[in-house]
């Protein structure tokens, strides 16, 4: 079991398994974003009230929904950076903070391009779901300018654990801001299997395949910046060494 | 479920039923997300195996050059 586990941590371990999965993981992303594009952009109906606006809408769900995937990740990483000294973890760690403030733009912004058609207005400051997504971004941010502050220190590691704590509680109210506080957001619409309805498959089908592409596209992309991470990081090491004379 | 393609003429598919600027940026947003986020990381790899092959060669030459002169 402690074998398997130091394995689970070992740099190399990891670089060689991702070296294997990575493949696997580009093409079925590839397939599912094709698809989900082709089908938003060319065969989605324009929705009964807000015609083709629609169509942001799969692609504002799916990242949307994804970026509250981040700070939990952190979370976890950083419990076992913390716990168990793996220094893998927080190199995740360290990577998703990134891409969980791209994601967080991401979201802000197709939304305002809803928004503004829709609801008629870019922000909102009094609208619950709006805020909070706005305070995930700040807080993504924080915790990159806190880790370049502090290099790769063990406190680093703890203040952004901390932050991670705050990040899930924030998730949380993200998630149920809409129905705590019923102001401009919509609530998540209902699923349904009857084609004519405006929630009809569809629209679920589509924004389902788009979110299946979205997780796909956030694993490959922090693979590739662990991997990198750790060929900095292992540099010195016989088998980084092999590895760029092979290349 | 899976309906016909929504327009007849390319002008109709730019224009998204009056919202092409809206559902177009939002495309176009997606699309610098992915891109710069599997693009970046990429690139990175390329110049850090070409920095390390160059200290390596380098480190071969001081080495070769240290025991040549070692004799």
């Amino acid at each position: 079991m402690w074998v398997w586990f130091s394995k689970l941590g070992s740099p190399k371990w990891f670089y060689e398994l991702s070296g294997k999965w990575l493949p696997w993981l580009i093409a079925a992303m590839v397939i599912f974003m094709t698809i989900g594009l082709v089908w938003g952009l060319v065969f989605l109906p324009p929705d009964y009230q807000q015609g083709f606006t629609s169509r942001i809408l799969i692609v504002h769900v799916a990242v949307a929904g994804t970026s509250l995937a981040f700070f939990p990740l952190m979370l976890v990483a950083g419990t076992v950076t913390l716990v168990w000294r793996m220094k893998l973890a927080d190199m995740v760690a360290k990577h998703a903070a990134i891409l969980g403030a791209w994601f967080s733009f991401i979201t802000l912004a197709t939304g305002s391009l809803w928004g503004s058609v829709m609801w008629g207005t870019w922000w909102e400051w009094t609208d619950s779901r709006l805020v909070s997504m706005l305070f995930q971004l700040f807080l993504l941010l924080g915790v990159i300018s806190l880790r370049s502050a502090l290099e790769d220190s063990e406190t680093a590691a703890k203040a952004c654990a901390l932050l991670s704590i705050v990040g899930c509680i924030n998730v949380v109210i993200i998630k149920y801001s809409v129905e705590w506080w019923n102001t401009l957001h919509q609530v998540a619409s209902p699923v349904s299997l009857d084609p004519t309805s405006p929630n009809g498959p569809q629209f679920w089908i589509a924004t389902l395949i788009m979110i299946v592409a979205v997780y796909l596209f956030l694993s490959v992309s922090l693979i590739l910046s662990t991997r990198n991470e750790i060929l900095e990081r292992e540099r010195r090491s016989q088998w980084v060494q092999d590895l760029v004379l092979k290349n | 479920m899976l309906d016909a393609i929504q327009f007849s003429t390319w002008a109709e598919f730019i224009n998204m039923g009056g919202y092409g600027f809206n559902v177009w940026s939002v495309y176009a947003l997606f699309a610098i997300l992915v891109a710069v986020n599997l693009i970046l990381p990429w690139r990175k790899k390329q110049k850090i195996v070409r920095q390390l092959k160059r200290r390596m060669t380098l480190e071969a030459e001081v080495q070769s050059e240290d025991s040549s002169n070692g004799d």
